[in-house]
Order: C-alpha cells, then structure tokens, then sequence
C-alpha cells in the first residue's frame, strides 16, 4: 500500500469518524442521563437532513433558515418522542430492554414515514459542487469535507466545555453520575434529562446536514448511522462522552483503513465485527466510567 | 386460482410460526431477548440452499441446516452467556448484523446483495412436492415444532427455564448449571428457525440478503409481542393475523411504492402501542421482563 493510498484512506475515516462522533456524543448524553439505548437517535439525523431537504429544496427557504428551522423541527421531534413514546414507558416501570425494543419500532417507523413522504430514492440539496477536491499530501478531500471535520471538532468541544465549565453542565454530569443524589441536592433531573435531549438532537440535526451538504441521502440511512455512532460508543464507552467520541474516530479510521486490505463491501461487516467483540468483551468500553449492571 | 393463492399464504403463515414460535420459547419461557434470532432464519435458509445446490438430497438437507442453526444458537449462547437485559439484547442484535453483513460480502458463497435463485425445489424420494403437499410437510413440521416445544415448556426443564428467567441467581445458587440451560435454550429455538429458514428457501425458490434483517427482526418481535410472551397460542395467532393482512391488502388499490413502507409503519405503530398499553399482548403470562 502506498502512503498516499493510505493517508487518503486515513483521511477519509477522519471525515467519517467525525459524522459518526457528532452521532455517538448525542447518544451517549441521551444514555448517560436517562439510561437507556435510544436506537431511533439514527433515524433522528435522517429525519433532520429531510427537514432541510423540505424547507430548503421544496419551501425555497434560504438554506440557512431552512437549517434552523429543520434543526428547530428536531428539537421539537426529539422532546415529543419521549413524551409519547418513552417516559410513559419509564413510568410504567418498563425495563430498559423494553425501552431498546421501542427505541427499534421508533427508528423503523420514521423510516417508513420518510419513504411514504419522500420516496425511497436519494436526495441531494444540489447547494454547493462537491466534485473538486484540494490536493492534501497526495490525499484529496472537498471543501464541504474540510468544513464537517472542523464543525465537528467545534461542536464537540463546545460540548466538552459545557459539561465541564457551565454550571448546568455540571448539573448534567451530577445527573447522570449520580441520580438520586442529585435529585436530593435540588436539581431538577426531569428538566436535565429534557436538556440532555435537546443538546443530542441539535447536534444530530448539525450531523444531518453536514451529510446532506456532502453526500446524497435516504430514508434507510437512519440504520446504518445509528449503529456505526452506537458501535463507537459501545468501543468509546457509553458512559463517558468523550470516550464515545473517541470510539466514534476509531470507529471510522478502522472501517476505511480496513477496506485497504478487504473489498469495500465489507466496512460495515469491520464495524459489526468490533461492535460484537467489544459487547462479548468489554461492554464498558475503552474509557467507560461506571459499570453498567447488566453488563 | 384462489385456492392456490390461499394455500401459497397458508404455507408463508405456517413458516412464519414455527420462526416466531421458536422466537416466543427464548423470549418468554427462557427470558432470553433475542434480537437475532432473523439470523438462525437466515443461516437455515442459506445452508439448506448451499447443500441442495450442493447435490444433498432435500431432507437431509433440511436436517443439516436445522443442525447447523443449532450450533450457531449454542454459540451465540457461550458468548453471550455474561450478558443480561438489554446488552444480551444488543449483543444478539450485533450477532444479526455480523451474519447479515457475512451474506452481503461472502459473495462466493451468497453472492451478496443479487442473492440465489434457482434453488432446488422440495423433493423426497426423487418426487418433486407440489404446492399442496409443501403446505402438508410445512403444517406437519410447525405441529412437530408447537409439541416440543409445549413439551418441555411443560416438563421439569420447563420449571427450570421459568426459574432462570425469572430468578437467575436464586437457580445459581440452587446449583443449577444456568449457562448449560440457556445454552440449551438457545441452540432448540435457533433450531426451529433454522427450519423454517430451509422450509422458505426450498418454497420461494430464491434467497437474498434483505429477508433477514433489521426490518425482519422487527417484524417478528411484533408478533410475538402482540401474541404475547409465554403463549406459543398467541404466537400462532398473530402471525396469522400479521402475515395474512397485508396479503389481503393487495388486493386493496393503493399503489406498491406506499404498501411497503405503510405496512411497516403500521407494524411499528403496533409494535409501540403493545409496549405502552398491553405489555402482555393477547394471550400473554408474561410483561417484557
């Protein structure tokens, strides 16, 4: 393999750990602070691509606007799939394995919806040329590429500070480290665990777009990014965000790199492969904080 | 003409519930969340294929692949025998993945995504089976499939599965080998989906990747959540219902790019409303542990 072969194949899992990483943090704030797996969080990236794709491709919004009210259309989906589908559920007392289930009918029925709305086929916002590339070390890569990796990277570490400067923030760790206690030293969960929501959604709605403005997308994407943020979670650590960031990169590298020896079908057979082996054999992951029960 | 088309949705009914039946003995009597079990279909659809293609007469080739199913749920089960709730579930559910993504990309074997056609059709004794006689062997085998099952529900084991699932570590410390139990559990109903599998493969005559995945999987938890867990009755009752209904929907005029999708949508639609109103389904014993 020659190195320029292989610094484009670097580069491209860069590109793609950082679609996977804005995924996986939302998913793992979703996990730390209500504490369970919300499969449907793929299918909420999809759903915010289409927004944009209405506002922008059918309403003729400026593209902007239309980001904001398809990332404002997100925010509202992402609070009312809770309250419909998920704390009624949590008041039940169902178990976290119930939850998963319905975390799975959810994703499916977005997808259908969006089929039923939008047709199966691919879309595109048709906003910018994405056919040329810059040379970088003999590795080529879109200005629209170079645009999703630092917007990843500044969003992500906006995240970081928030969880670690801003007292809110600070509350939100509380929540999730230690529930009862914080509940006890008079902070609100329920309006944490909403926050929580609403911070994952806006980044997955961000991660939707980023997408659209790249690549073509689909309805039945929602699945496969689900599970390729979910697996870099899972390799990251579910219970830490920055571990399933972390995840998220080597998640990405490894499926690019990995199709320089194997034929490309197999990137997501790498991806199911690593998530299956990390399950059997640290359920915690790399940088996981506290032992999940079950696991 | 009616009555072949009826009896070629009698033979997807009878295979469809002897895949969920033995979906509901993991779930329900042994408290194992399976989300893979759409894998054992596929293993059983494709080996069984892989061997007729292969010169292996027709039973013997549906035993082999009821065989090798097997081994693969006494596999899955050493594992994941570690895991519990919802990480035995994901860990299933990534063990349906890896066997998917295996028939997209061993494309010498599968050839991938194009799938196989061409499959043998049903044969014993150099006689080629027709339609009503595959409907006999299918109802026959879901028969053999429903009374081994009830068969054990209700026997010693039956206690012992029920005990597992509802107090692991009561049974552990009662000296009893869970490990070997859920073993046990898992490579009998991994079994029966393996039948059902090599039973679809040698019926529909082609095979692809896109029969057993993630929709599929839903599709089955529906049923036998609908059903209810524990009551292989309910089972068998609402993959009728679920298997027949859109086949009567065909013949509804609404156009086929809108029937797919709203078929799901409805499944799921259902699927979330039986977790939030009736857990235990129609027939159920048992909430979702």
């Amino acid at each position: 393999m020659s190195f320029a072969f292989f610094f484009q194949l670097l580069i491209n899992g860069i590109i793609a750990g950082s679609i996977y990483s804005l995924i996986s943090s939302g998913f793992s704030l979703i996990y730390t602070t209500n504490r369970f797996i919300n499969f449907s969080h793929g299918s909420v990236v999809v759903l915010a691509a289409f927004a944009a794709y209405f506002f922008f491709n059918i309403l003729r919004l400026p593209f902007i606007i239309a980001g904001l009210f398809a990332i404002a259309f997100i925010i509202f989906f992402g609070l009312m799939n809770f309250r419909l589908v998920y704390n009624p559920l949590r008041k039940r007392g169902a178990s976290n394995a119930s939850l998963l289930v319905a975390s799975i009918g959810c994703l499916i029925l977005i997808e259908s919806l969006l089929i039923m709305l939008f047709g199966a086929g691919v879309k595109s916002y048709f906003l910018f040329d994405t056919s040329q590339g810059i040379n970088l070390l003999g590795a080529v890569i879109t200005k629209i590429e170079i645009i999703i990796v630092l917007s990843s990277i500044l969003v992500l570490i906006l995240l970081y500070l928030f969880l670690h400067k801003c007292r809110t923030g600070k509350k939100m760790q509380a929540v999730s480290d230690e529930p009862a206690l914080a509940e006890t030293v008079g902070i609100s969960s329920r309006k944490i665990r909403s926050l929580a929501i609403i911070i994952a959604s806006v980044i997955a709605g961000l991660a939707g777009i980023l997408i659209g403005l790249e690549y073509s997308f689909e309805p039945m994407m929602g699945t496969n990014l689900m599970i390729k943020g979910f697996t870099g979670a899972i390799v990251g650590g579910a219970s830490s965000i920055l571990g399933s960031v972390l995840g998220a990169f080597i998640v990405g590298i490894l499926e690019n790199i990995g199709i320089g020896f194997l034929p490309s079908g197999f990137k997501d057979a790498i991806t199911f492969t690593l998530l299956f082996t990390f399950l059997l054999i640290k359920p915690r992951g790399l940088f996981g904080k506290w032992r999940d029960s079950n696991a | 003409m009616l009555e072949s088309y009826l009896i070629h949705v009698l033979i997807l009914i009878g295979i469809y519930c002897i895949l969920a039946v033995s979906l509901n003995f993991a779930i329900g009597y042994g408290g194992l969340l399976n989300l893979g079990h759409i894998a054992f279909f596929g293993i059983g659809a494709y080996s069984s294929t892989l061997l007729t293609i292969g010169g292996i007469p027709f039973l013997f080739a549906l035993i082999l692949s009821c065989i090798i199913a097997s081994l693969c749920g006494w596999f899955l089960s050493l594992m994941t025998n570690k895991l519990k709730d919802d990480y035995l579930a994901l860990a299933t559910f990534g063990f349906g993945l890896v066997v998917y993504s295996l028939m997209q990309n061993l494309t010498r074997l599968t050839k991938g995504p194009l799938g196989i056609s061409g499959i043998p059709k049903a044969e014993i004794l150099g006689l080629t089976i027709n339609n009503s006689c595959y409907l006999i062997l299918t109802i026959a085998m879901l028969i053999i499939a429903y009374l081994v099952m009830t068969g054990l529900v209700n026997s010693k084991f039956g206690r012992l599965m029920g005990g597992i699932r509802d107090n692991e570590l009561l049974m552990k410390t009662l000296s009893r080998n869970t490990q070997r139990i859920k073993g046990k559990i898992l490579s009998l109903s991994a079994f029966f989906a393996g039948m059902a599998g090599s039973l679809y493969a040698h019926y529909i005559g082609f095979i692809d990747p896109s029969t057993f995945g993630i929709k599929e999987i839903m599709l089955l938890l529906t049923i036998v959540l609908l059903g209810g867990l524990a009551s292989l009755k309910g089972t068998i009752i609402t993959t009728f219902l679920l298997v027949s209904i859109p086949e009567i929907l065909r013949f509804v005029p609404i156009p086929d790019n809108i029937l797919g999708p709203a078929q799901t949508a409805i499944y799921a639609l259902v699927l979330l409303l039986i977790l939030r109103y009736r857990p235990r389904g129609i027939l159920g014993k048992i909430d979702l542990n």
